[in-house]
């Protein structure tokens, strides 16, 4: 997805001469063109996170269009502050773009996961927190909103899911509607295991790439049925959630660091969110 | 009587009136942030003026001094900020942008301003503006490493359109201490003027000085400067306001 990421800023970039990226240290290969094409708009800030997000705050109050990326959980959960002031609270609409999602870091261990960065920016007011799977989603959701006025972070995985998705900016999807009792919902790369996972089942299934703004009115319409949500990360359960009155549970993490190391599939099937493991839980949901 | 001395007893007002307080870190910088006003480009007429240059409160608890400077250049009426930390005030007890004309960033929590600073800098060098940003870092907030990490990626670019006022004011003496702050600054790649910071006349040549670096203005000021009980003893008077019997005993001394 990060080539990908790489395709669209340079197609925007061709009309939009506001855009600016501020990297740190990571992905810059990838973006050699643009920094040939545009070397006043590109800077490897280095391991300077937390300054990162206040000079593109910084930028965007001047009327550029920053772009900050570097590895999720540094860039997150480091900065949670300097997000939610100088972007959040001023208003400053930058944008934040990562990789390295939940475990794409498998093999890097705990220090490298990122769990929490969705759940945590959904709850800024005036952030906008997407969560794109494919390279398809990430260039139409990317397209629609990195100037919308607010700031926005993007969440992007080196493992994307390959499923084809009619995905639009604040707007959840239908990938299967079976008239079932039970409803999976999710979000992510993950969704590729979900669909294998679920092919025989009676379920439902709904998919959600903007964790915020919420499309609660395609959440409205399966309101009574049993919801399983199905994630690798926090954040879209606790989105879900805040629709009262709602039959849910969540299969995802554990509250507890996922300390071994492996790959991501070793991962996902310690926490039962590989194929046969995740068909095993959903199944006996269904079934009760 | 000086426009520094009437900045004073506006902030004893307020203070007194509102019962909000920051008033030491208020008087250490009240010299350097009128000379800033006075040599900037900035139009109170028009807060938002696309040529001005954009001034940084990063210590942002000594917001009230910035209100009464701005009020005293007219961005806005000297009455309303007198409800300085009320609940339907647009005048918090930290800088707000989204309320307060003239205040481009809010502040608050330390270590931040800056940064932002720094990006602006970075985005006037990117539209190839000339113009410049000033920012006030105190010495206590420069406890926090993302006033450093600002500082390396000031001088990594180069940006001399940047001035950064660090006010040694003795705040950090409770904590971790800053010692040698010239030292440092010029370590990370800052051009250093160091200059007595209630020095008029000081301060107008270092803002004016043309610098081959980011420019960083230290300088040496007295927290609670013009009342000696706070100056001798800032810590109690960190926040809070004066009682009637004070504000008299201050105000007499102001005109002494």
């Amino acid at each position: 997805m990060r080539s990908q990421f790489r395709d669209t800023i340079m197609d925007l970039a061709t009309t939009d001469s506001s855009i600016a990226l501020l990297f740190g240290d990571v992905s810059v290969y990838l973006f050699r063109e643009f920094q040939e094409l545009y070397p006043d708009r590109f800077y490897n800030v280095g391991i300077c996170e937390n300054t990162i997000i206040s000079m593109a705050a910084g930028m965007a109050s001047q009327g550029l269009t920053p772009f900050a990326h570097t590895i999720a959980p540094f860039i997150t959960e480091r900065c949670l502050e300097q997000i939610k002031l100088d972007l959040a609270y001023n208003k400053f609409p930058a944008n934040i773009v990562t990789c390295g999602a939940s475990f794409d870091y498998a093999w890097d261990g705990a220090t490298h996961h990122c769990l929490t960065d969705l759940a945590i920016l959904r709850l800024l007011p005036g952030m906008e927190v997407v969560q794109p799977g494919s390279r398809a989603e990430l260039d139409i959701l990317l397209r629609e909103s990195y100037n919308s006025g607010n700031p926005t972070y993007y969440r992007l995985s080196d493992r994307p899911h390959e499923v084809e998705t009619d995905v639009a900016f604040g707007k959840g999807c239908v990938v299967r509607d079976s008239g079932a009792k039970t409803t999976v919902v999710t979000a992510g790369p993950i969704l590729g295991n979900v669909v294998e996972a679920c092919k025989n089942l009676s379920v439902n299934i709904l998919y959600f790439p903007t964790i915020k703004p919420f499309d609660y009115e395609l959440l409205d319409k399966y309101k009574d049925t049993e919801i399983i949500v199905v994630h690798d990360a926090y954040g879209l359960h606790e989105a879900v959630n805040v629709m009262p009155g709602l039959n849910t549970r969540y299969h995802g993490l554990k509250d507890a660091f996922c300390a071994c190391y492996g790959t991501l599939e070793d991962i996902r099937e310690t926490l039962d969110l590989g194929v046969e493991s995740m068909r095993a839980v959903i199944a006996k949901t269904v079934n009760n | 009587m000086s426009i520094y001395t009437d900045i004073r007893k506006d902030i004893l007002n307020i203070a007194f009136d509102s019962g909000h307080g920051h008033i030491p870190t208020c008087f250490s910088i009240v010299e350097l942030i009128q000379t800033v006003y006075e040599t900037m480009k900035n139009d109170p007429t028009n807060p938002e003026w696309d040529e001005r240059d954009i001034f940084i409160l990063s210590k942002g608890h000594a917001a009230l001094v910035h209100y009464v400077v701005l009020a005293r250049r007219g961005y806005f009426e000297m009455e309303p900020v007198c409800g300085f930390g009320g609940c339907e005030s647009t005048f918090g007890c930290h800088g707000d942008r989204n309320k307060t004309p003239g205040v481009e960033v809010s502040t608050g929590s330390l270590g931040h301003g800056i940064g932002v600073a720094v990006g602006i800098a970075m985005a006037f060098k990117i539209q190839k503006s000339d113009r410049k940003v000033y920012v006030i870092v105190g010495d206590g907030e420069s406890n926090e490493g993302s006033v450093w990490e600002a500082l390396m990626v000031a001088a990594d670019q180069n940006l001399t359109n940047l001035t950064v006022i660090y006010d040694n004011n003795n705040s950090h003496a409770r904590g971790l201490q800053i010692t040698n702050p010239g030292e440092k600054l010029s370590a990370f790649g800052m051009n250093v003027i160091e200059i007595d910071g209630h020095d008029t006349a000081a301060i107008k040549n270092a803002l004016l000085a043309d610098t081959d670096k980011p420019k960083a203005i230290l300088a040496n000021t007295i927290k609670g400067k013009g009342i000696s009980e706070m100056s001798d003893n800032h810590y109690p008077w960190h926040r809070r306001s004066p009682s009637k019997e004070e504000l008299d005993r201050f105000m007499e001394e102001l005109d002494a």
